[in-house]
Parts: C-alpha cells; structure tokens; sequence
C-alpha cells in the first residue's frame, strides 16, 4: 500500500486500552483518507444526535495518504469529531508537523473513544503505545505542556523528533469556543473541539516514529514535485506575499473590496488601514518563515511579543488573527492582535469563535443590552485590554467559561438579541463580509462544519482573480464557483495537502503527485466525485444531528442592511436567490436533502434509515 | 569543487530536504530518519545538518558554541554519526549514514527541494 499506512490506533480511554486495526483498502478508494476517512468512521460509529461533550462521541486524528510522503504540503492532519459549538460535524486542519510524524509512527489515523477517569496523555513511539497519567499537566498551557512532556522523556534526544497535539485551560474547562494546538498553531477550523479532547480528559497526544511511508513510483513523483515547486516560485502570491507576509497580506486587498468586517460586521469601512497593513506587521514584530512539513510556501510567521502587557513567542498575526481578534473588535492595534492570538494558541481558544464572543459581547455593550455587572467583565470596542482580559478569563476562570466561553451565538440570545450572533450553525464566521463577496457569502451559509473559509476558498477567484476574473460582488455563477471548491477542499483537505497552492497552481496540477505517489490512475474528475461524496456524507451527518434547510441561512444582518460606506457600499448577500441554484447543482431537493437516488450515485448507503430506528 | 552551503537563518524548518534525500537513497521511501540531512531545532533557529563520517566512540570533551547571542550544544550541530545521539544511524539497521553527495551537480536532491534558499549548491 502506498501513501497510506493502512493501520489505525483505536483508544478506549474508558477501558484504559487500545486496539491496532487495519484499514480496509476499499474504504480509502471511496474517501482517500484523513478527513473523508475522519468523517466516514465518524458517521458509521456514532449517533450524530448525541451530547459532543458525552463520553459516546469519538474524537478522530486522520492524517491524508499524501501526508509524510515529501508530497508539496502534505503536512496536515484533520480533527474530525461532532463539533461541541455547533451540533455538526467538525473537521479542523492540524497544521505542522504532527501529522507526518503520525504517518512515521505507522498509523494513517487515531480514533479516541471514552473518558479517561484522570487527566491522561496519549503517548505513541512506533508500536509503544501508553496512556499516562498527567495530573500535573492539567492547567497548564499547551507550549507549557510540550515542553514539559520533552523535558520528562528518558532519552534526552527524542524530544526533538516528539511532536504533540494539545489542549489548554481552555479545553480542560469544556469552553465551546476551545481548539487545540501543536506547536503553537492552533487547528484551523477547530472550534468546539478542544471541549471535546477536555471531556476525555485527554491533555495532549505525543508521537514520535521510526517508520517508513512508501510511494509508488519515485522517479515521477521527485519529477512531479521539482515542476510544483518551481510553479510555486513562479506565481507572484505564492512565491512573494504569502512567503512574506503569511495570509496577512490579504488585508488591505479584502479592505480595498470591502470585505473586511469591522465591529462586529456593522461596517466594513474603518479608519486606521495603515494600522493593520503589511508595514505595520513588518514594524510591529520581527518575522522569521516557519514551513509546515515539506511546504515550501512557508506562509506561517513566527514572533516574539514584547510589551509590557504580555511576553512570549508564538504565531504572528495571520489575516484570520487581524480580522477575527483585531478589527471585528473594533481594534487597530497589531501589537495588541498578536499578543491575543498568542493567548489563543497558549489557552487553546479559537480566534475566530473566541473573537466573534467578545464582538458580540461588544456590541450588545455598545448598545446598552448587556451591563458590565451582568458580565462581570467590561468590554467596549476598540479596548485593547478589554479583549486581552476577555481572552485569559474565558479560558480560566470558571465563571467566565459558563458566560463567555459557551460562544457569540448563546450570548447574544442569553441577553436577547439573536439578531447581534454572526455567525452560522452556531459558530462565528471567518472574517469576510458577505456582503462584499457573494460567493463566500454562499459557502458560509451551506458549509458543513461551520462559516470558514478554510472548507472552500472561493476569495482565490473572488478577491485574487487566480484562476478568471470573478466579480465578487456578482451572484452569477457562484453556486457552481461554491460547489466546486467545496468539492476541491474535501479532496486535499482527504490527501492531506494545504489549500494555498491553490493561489499559484491549479487542482489539476496536484492529480499527477497524487498518481505517482499512491500507484492510482484518477484522474480530477474522479478526485472531484470523491470530494462531493465526503460533502454529502457530512451532509447527511448534519440532518441526522437535526440541521436543515433553516440552518442554511445567514445572519439577518447581511440580508437586510446594506453595507453603509465603503467599496461594497449598498450591497446585500444574495443568499435566498443563490441557494436553489446550489442545491439544484449538488442535486438535492429544495428542502437541502440529498435524496436516496443522488446518495446511491455517490455510493454513500444509506445507513440513516438504520440510524432512526433504534 | 561544488559545496553546500547552509544558511540556517534562512531555514524555515519544512523538513522537505530530509524527505528529498530519503526517496533519493531508497527508491520509494519517504523517512527522514533516513535522511542523511536532518534538520534540528535550537531556541527559535532551525540548523540544517547533513551527515558527516562514523566515528565510533563519542567524544570525551563536551563544547558549547556561542553563535550570535546564543549558546549551543556542540553535540546538536556536529555532523558526525556517533554513539552519543541517535541521528544519522538507521533505526531499523543500526548502519550508519553519511551525505554521499548523490545528486551531481546542477544539485543535490537536498538542495533542489530546498525552496528558502537556506541550502545552495556553490562553486569555489
């Protein structure tokens, strides 16, 4: 078998034991591995009406066949479980190098099942596999965590090859806005899962292999991957902005379409660009390139913050990071931005969930629905230290947690204005305004684990014009621009691969690395089918857990108000007139549901007939 | 003669060099603990190291190296393959490994995956 491992590690924190399985070879020609695979086994194994946070739901690591291999990106690992924010299917992007050294451990994936009595972390070195104690791991934050499990291995060396995937106070507190961590990057895409690693009082994961992974046919595969990195360096935003600036440079390109929200989305016209611009990055923090496993884009910025707030290393601010924590909360500071996605990565909070909490929570304040007293905690737009505060306290402080930490959407109808939660199926939305990109606006509203952009990047034709010249501002064609990056996404989010290539390359120009490294002849199409069968089956997940058509909607906000100034003044999402056109392209019926017929087409069984009956 | 020469400010720790040299040894088989370049990670530098020769004692004097305003392990930065560190030794064999050079010039395998310009293959 080439590419993937074919074996999976299945923990039972209840029993205090595990299992080494194998994966049957059929299972990963329909889904190719990591999330297709994640949300396969997921699907098959629990019932998607139950509790997240229940000892019952299963918390999956899937690393893609093309993980490991030296494949251009193939560095990332999917979280799959049932997502403890929204009620859906979660699948986060674990980026780094924890996913390759799972594949070198030997396994294609971890299935965690049950509750530890304990605090425990799962340790995997080739086939020694233990679940140890780790009370005093317990409250610590996640660098805290992997330097102390390194510190504490008998072989003074082997902290270097160990990589751990962890959560902080955050998870431990069961905060519904909680991701978790390797290495200081936070899993994208990862609210509402590290609540659920906290419920196993499972603190980290730590791998470390001596083991091979094997590709089909060498010499075309080391061919294929010298044309893609010299495609890379040729493509102006590959070679240049993302290799410099990591996705920040997107600011004032999204600024300049009106598409970056400020204050909660009220506007997306603000003063003080020069504020949050690549100058001021460059001015703010010293940026050193850090590469996930064989990327040579190398988009993530590491940066030492040195205020007299707050010290410490970490991330430097992305474009989510400015949007989400700086100017949906109404702040223009890039110090103060850093230092909170610092405090995100350290108490394993997602920014853009622990962001739109506090936005909100802004907002109700600015508009006299919510008072300090009942929060107990003060928070105004624009106020640096309201948002530093806000972070620490949702992570830590019991209190908090219940309030804050529960997430915008039950803030919002706690102090009752619904109306003020941005966000869709329950999660806060990454930071473009649909307002200004219809496309996005269209993802948002239909996508499976929540409004992120990271499940389809539709700003690369939108807002960049990679591949043609998309008018964002147009509804025409962008249910079928939808679909087919949401197609695409599954497809290397399954292999393994990071979607920024996508902003120098064409998908087609991946089917040829895929080939030769897994000893398959697919050709994109046949990738395509893949993609839109791991869609549906997240579908079908996402109505048996009780979500339909109604939760296909955006924020009233977006429909009703247009933008008040800016580039994209006057504009509305154009939701209600895209969807049917959306639904017809994916073939489903115009309640959303993917009929029997489409479902057979795709080969998913229908196995939620079964599912209802007991 | 051609060289390597390493730029560790320059490294961004994608490890792509690692898997570059392991399919390059052994058709097929992507492992960077069969790499004959590793990279390792020192404070916030990643330190590109490619094998140098088996030498079967490990030394009896241990050498700290002050680079820039850090100081640094002399043992991390050797290139030797040595009993004191499980580097640059095959884990399933035990055999040592040594940079052999493979890929002749215009580039080593190493060195043409390496995209942050930290290897570049020189002429003096």
């Amino acid at each position: 078998m080439y590419g993937h491992t074919g074996r999976c590690l299945r923990v039972n924190l209840s029993r205090n034991d595990y299992q080494i399985e194998t994966l049957p070879q059929e299972l990963m020609e329909q889904y190719l591995g990591g999330r297709g695979l994640g949300v396969k086994v997921l699907f098959d194994e629990i019932d998607p009406r139950l509790d997240p946070l229940s000892e019952d739901n299963k918390l999956i690591f899937a690393s893609g066949p093309l993980v490991g291999t030296g494949a251009v990106t193939g560095a990332s690992c999917n979280v799959v479980t049932k997502s403890a924010l929204s009620q859906t299917i979660a699948s986060a992007k674990l980026r780094g190098h924890f996913g390759a050294e799972l594949k070198f451990a030997g396994f294609d994936m971890i299935i965690v099942e049950g509750k530890a009595e304990r605090p425990v972390i799962l340790s995997i070195a080739d086939d020694k596999i233990a679940i140890q104690p780790s009370l005093e791991y317990w409250g610590r934050t996640t660098s805290e965590t992997e330097a102390m499990f390194r510190a504490a291995l008998a072989d003074k060396w082997a902290g270097r090859e160990t990589y751990l995937v962890s959560i902080g106070p955050a998870g431990e507190n069961l905060a519904a806005v909680a991701n978790v961590v390797t290495d200081g990057f936070l899993a994208v895409g990862g609210a509402g899962i590290g609540a659920v690693m906290g419920s196993k009082n499972l603190k980290a994961i730590a791998v470390k292999g001596n083991r091979s992974v094997l590709v089909a046919d060498t010499s075309r595969f080391v061919q294929v991957i010298t044309t893609i990195i010299n495609k890379l360096n040729s493509a102006p935003l590959t070679s240049q902005s993302m290799s410099v600036w990591g996705s920040a440079f997107l600011v004032r390109l999204c600024y300049e379409k009106g598409a970056v929200p400020f204050k909660n989305f009220q506007t997306t016209s603000f003063e003080g660009l020069r504020h949050v611009g690549t100058e001021a990055l460059a001015s703010a923090f010293p940026l050193r390139s850090r590469g996930c496993f064989s990327c040579p884009i190398a988009c993530i910025k590491k940066s030492d913050v040195q205020d007299s707030r707050f010290k410490g290393k970490g991330m430097a601010p992305t474009y989510l990071a400015i949007g989400a924590l700086g100017l949906n909360c109404g702040i223009t500071d890039l110090t103060t931005v850093g230092m909170a996605n610092i405090i995100c990565a350290e108490m394993g909070l997602d920014p853009i969930a622990a962001g739109g909490a506090v936005a909100t929570v802004m907002e109700l304040a600015e508009k006299g629905l919510v008072s300090k007293e009942a929060l107990k905690i003060d928070m105004r737009f624009g106020e640096t230290d309201h948002l530093v505060t806000a972070l620490t306290l949702m992570a830590t402080k019991k209190g908090h947690v219940r309030r804050i930490g529960r997430g915008a959407k039950a803030l919002a109808e706690e102090f009752g204005a619904p109306e003020l939660f941005m966000g869709v199926k329950g999660i806060s939305m990454a930071p473009f305004d649909p307002r200004a990109l219809q496309g996005m606006g269209l993802h948002f509203a239909t996508s499976n684990c929540g409004p992120h952009h990271l499940y389809a990047y539709t700003f690369i034709d939108e807002l960049l014009n990679v591949h043609e010249p998309v008018d964002p501002a147009t509804t025409e064609g962008k249910p079928a621009l939808v679909k087919t990056y949401q197609d695409t996404t599954a497809v290397t989010d399954s292999l393994g691969l990071c979607n920024w290539p996508l902003m120098g390359l064409k998908f087609k120009n991946f089917v040829p690395m895929v080939n030769s490294c897994l000893g398959t002849r697919l050709a994109a199409d046949d990738l395509l089918l893949i993609g839109e069968r791991i869609w549906n089956l997240e579908r079908l997940f996402n109505q048996t857990a009780g979500l339909g058509v109604s939760d296909d909607i955006l924020p009233g906000r977006f429909i009703d108000e247009p933008l008040p100034a800016g580039p994209a003044q006057g504009q509305v999402a154009g939701i209600k007139e895209m969807l049917p056109e959306y639904y017809r392209l994916r073939g489903w019926d115009e309640s959303g549901t993917p009929p029997r017929d489409r479902l057979q087409a795709l080969g998913i069984e229908d196995s939620t007939n079964g599912q209802d009956q007991d | 003669m051609a060289r390597i020469k390493i730029d560790h400010s320059r490294c961004t720790g994608c490890r792509h060099c690692e898997i570059a040299c392991s399919l390059n040894h052994v058709a097929g088989t992507a492992n960077p603990r069969r790499a004959r370049i590793r990279v390792f990670k020192e404070g916030s530098t990643y330190f590109p190291t490619i094998a140098g020769p088996f030498v079967d004692a490990a030394c009896t004097s241990k050498i700290d190296v002050v680079l820039g305003d850090q100081t640094y392990n002399m043992c991390l930065v050797c290139r030797a393959s040595c009993p004191e560190k499980p580097f640059f030794i095959e884990a399933e064999t035990g055999f040592p490994l040594k940079c052999d050079f493979c890929g002749i010039p215009p580039s080593p395998s190493c060195v043409r995956w390496c995209n942050s310009g930290a290897l570049e293959l020189i002429e003096d």
